[in-house]
């Protein structure tokens, strides 16, 4: 990436916003665990009882210290989340380079393929999975990068088949450097923006997916996650809970999805300067 | 996806729901043990073998992959484990409740979205523009299950002025008049709720294209006639802006769909979502099944038929392909 649009970037207020709220999370996260939390799994606390100088968000109806439960939970959601999405970016990249490259049947059965993939509606298919047989979280965010691919190898293979023509690949190849070197050289590093782009959206993507899957309860229940928290605090929501229990999961989350928008509308809008907005809002 | 040739994409829709069915027929088969086993294996129960047998033949696939296919076509969707009633009965009793709050939704998002985004293009770089575009990048950011709660806790728990659950006020019996009011009150949390996640999408991809389209000649043309203002954005320039709305909702149904589980569940709005919800709740195993694949069905369904709307909207896909 040039040295001109990193400037581009970070100086959109949209992407600066977007870091900062990253940057509260990872506080939140590294402070958390230095200042010494409570096990998120500890149940001897009184159920129920309000925030204090112990329990920074009081303590839940099963007798866990929220706060830790949300610390736990929001690295629960990151974790998944980078799995599949940098997964999903990966399988992207090299599947649509691989078609752009080779082409003929290869590339026609593999976009076939990625359409079909497109076509069903991947969070379906997981909670069909997670139901039936209570797959762990790392497997169920790689069934989602296997199912998120096609986004990213159908942009990366288009790009990249314009690049292919263009006159410094062509010199490349008649002064006999290999297809892998010059994949490796000149193709891959070039498509740079295309990836920071890819990833912003998938990352979005699992974040309110994993969200959704606890929300409905389809992780282990011993997993603390943030969708996991709303759900539970839901059902107390006319107790006067609700500030200590129920909102701040729901803020956390508010942040993860705000700060990963922000990033993958500010990108969209550096990479291509043509729109000014997003195209792919709501689209994985 | 200009890039792929339209058969194509017909054709992978027909195979994603013929693998889906397949799916959700084979994957069953690979639990230990089935169905039967799965409920009552920890149970203090001890089935004799005839008493298998039955509980197998009413809930279990012990059929082939034919008869399923017929089953599926038929509506023959077996029997829910916790509620003992056909699971075809279950999801049309709440289907219509759900396509009345996705539907309307949608209409009204696509309506207010489309206006907005035709109206900011327009106004590009004043300062009406940039609070509209930053108002819907927050909105963009904001999860449903977020303003679903926010709106919950605001309006139905300390203003009291939204019922904050069901679909209507039960064993009362408004007519008419007093019975819509009813079911109004308990759809415009639920509504709103979806309403303010499906316009961000609309509302930049109208603003987008009509970016786009305000900078071509044909406008120049209209407005050297002496057009009105209003003629020009919306008889020449927003008709051409409908077409991308058009063929990304498609893109977005699914998306859509899952924010209607998650906003039916938070509302306990009486429709598919919140069922599926309560199925995986309940862990009743044949109606999440059939829930599933019945709504990945209807999604395919949907896109399929809007391929050939796309065809009968924009001629150029006709020809090409």
């Amino acid at each position: 990436m040039s040295p001109d649009v990193w400037k581009k970037l970070t100086s959109d207020p949209l992407f600066i916003l977007g870091a900062a709220l990253f940057a509260i999370m990872a506080f939140l996260l590294v402070g958390g665990s230095w200042l010494g939390v409570h096990d998120p799994h500890d149940m001897s606390f009184a159920p129920l009882s309000s925030p204090s100088l112990q329990h920074w968000l009081g303590v839940n109806d099963g007798g866990m210290d929220i706060f830790a439960e949300l610390l736990s939970g929001i690295k629960n959601t990151l974790v998944f989340s980078l799995l599949a999405g940098l997964t999903s970016l990966l399988l992207g990249v090299v599947i649509g380079m691989l078609c752009a490259w080779v082409g003929g049947l290869t590339d026609q059965l593999l976009m076939r393929f990625s359409d079909i993939l497109l076509a069903i509606p991947s969070i379906m298919l997981l909670i069909l999975v997670a139901a039936f047989f209570r797959v762990s979280a790392p497997v169920l965010g790689l069934i989602l990068a296997a199912m998120t691919w096609p986004t990213t190898a159908k942009i990366v293979r288009a790009q990249a088949l314009v690049i292919r023509k263009s006159l410094h690949i062509q010199a490349a190849r008649h002064m006999g450097a290999s297809g892998f070197y010059i994949i490796r050289r000149h193709m891959l590093p070039e498509l740079f923006p295309v990836y920071l782009v890819g990833f912003a959206s998938k990352l979005r993507m699992a974040i309110s997916m994993e969200t959704t899957l606890s929300f409905l309860g389809l992780f282990d229940p011993a997993r603390k996650s943030l969708g996991m928290m709303i759900n539970y605090a839901l059902k107390y929501y006319y107790l006067d809970i609700w500030w200590n229990w129920f909102l701040p999961p729901v803020l956390c989350l508010t942040m993860l999805i705000m700060a990963t928008t922000l990033i993958s509308l500010s990108m969209e809008r550096v990479f291509d300067p043509r729109l000014g907005g997003f195209v792919e809002a709501g689209s994985r | 996806m200009p890039a792929t040739p339209r058969k194509y994409i017909i054709l992978a829709y027909l195979l994603a729901g013929l693998i889906l069915i397949v799916a959700s027929y084979s994957l069953p088969l690979w639990l230990p043990g089935d169905f039967v086993t799965a409920a009552y294996s920890g149970s203090e129960i001890t089935l004799t073998a005839v008493q298998a047998q039955e509980l197998h033949a009413f809930y279990a696939h012990d059929q082939s992959l034919r008869s399923y296919m017929a089953d599926v076509f038929t509506l023959k969707w077996g029997y829910s484990y916790v509620f003992q009633v056909p699971i075809s009965e279950l999801i049309l009793e709440a289907l219509p409740w759900t396509l009345v709050l996705m539907g309307s939704a949608h209409v009204l998002a696509t309506v207010v979205g489309f206006i907005a985004g035709v109206e900011m293009a327009w106004r590009r770089g004043r300062l009406v523009e940039k609070l509209g575009v930053g108002g819907a990048t927050v909105m963009a950011g904001v999860p449903e299950l977020g303003v679903g709660v926010i709106l919950l806790l605001v309006f139905s728990l300390h203003l009291g002025w939204f019922p904050a659950a069901g679909g209507k006020t039960v064993y009362a019996d408004y007519a008419g008049c007093a019975q819509l009011l009813d079911l109004g009150r308990h759809l415009t949390l639920p509504l709103t709720t979806l309403f303010l996640a499906y316009l961000p999408a609309n509302f930049f991809l109208t603003r987008g294209s009509m970016v786009l389209i305000l900078g071509q000649q044909f406008l120049e043309t209209a407005r050297v006639k002496g057009l009105p203002p209003i003629r020009i954005r919306y008889a020449h320039a927003a008709r051409n802006a409908l077409l991308p709305l058009a063929t990304h909702f498609g893109m977005r149904f699914a998306f859509m769909v899952t924010g209607a589980v998650v906003v039916e569940t938070i509302f306990a709005y009486p429709g598919v979502g919140a069922l599926l919800f309560n199925a995986i709740t309940l862990r009743d195993l044949p109606l999440i099944q059939a829930i599933v694949l019945f709504s990945s069905l209807a999604v395919l369904a949907v896109n399929l038929c809007l391929e050939f709307i796309y065809a009968f909207l924009d001629p150029r896909v006709r020809y090409v392909s």
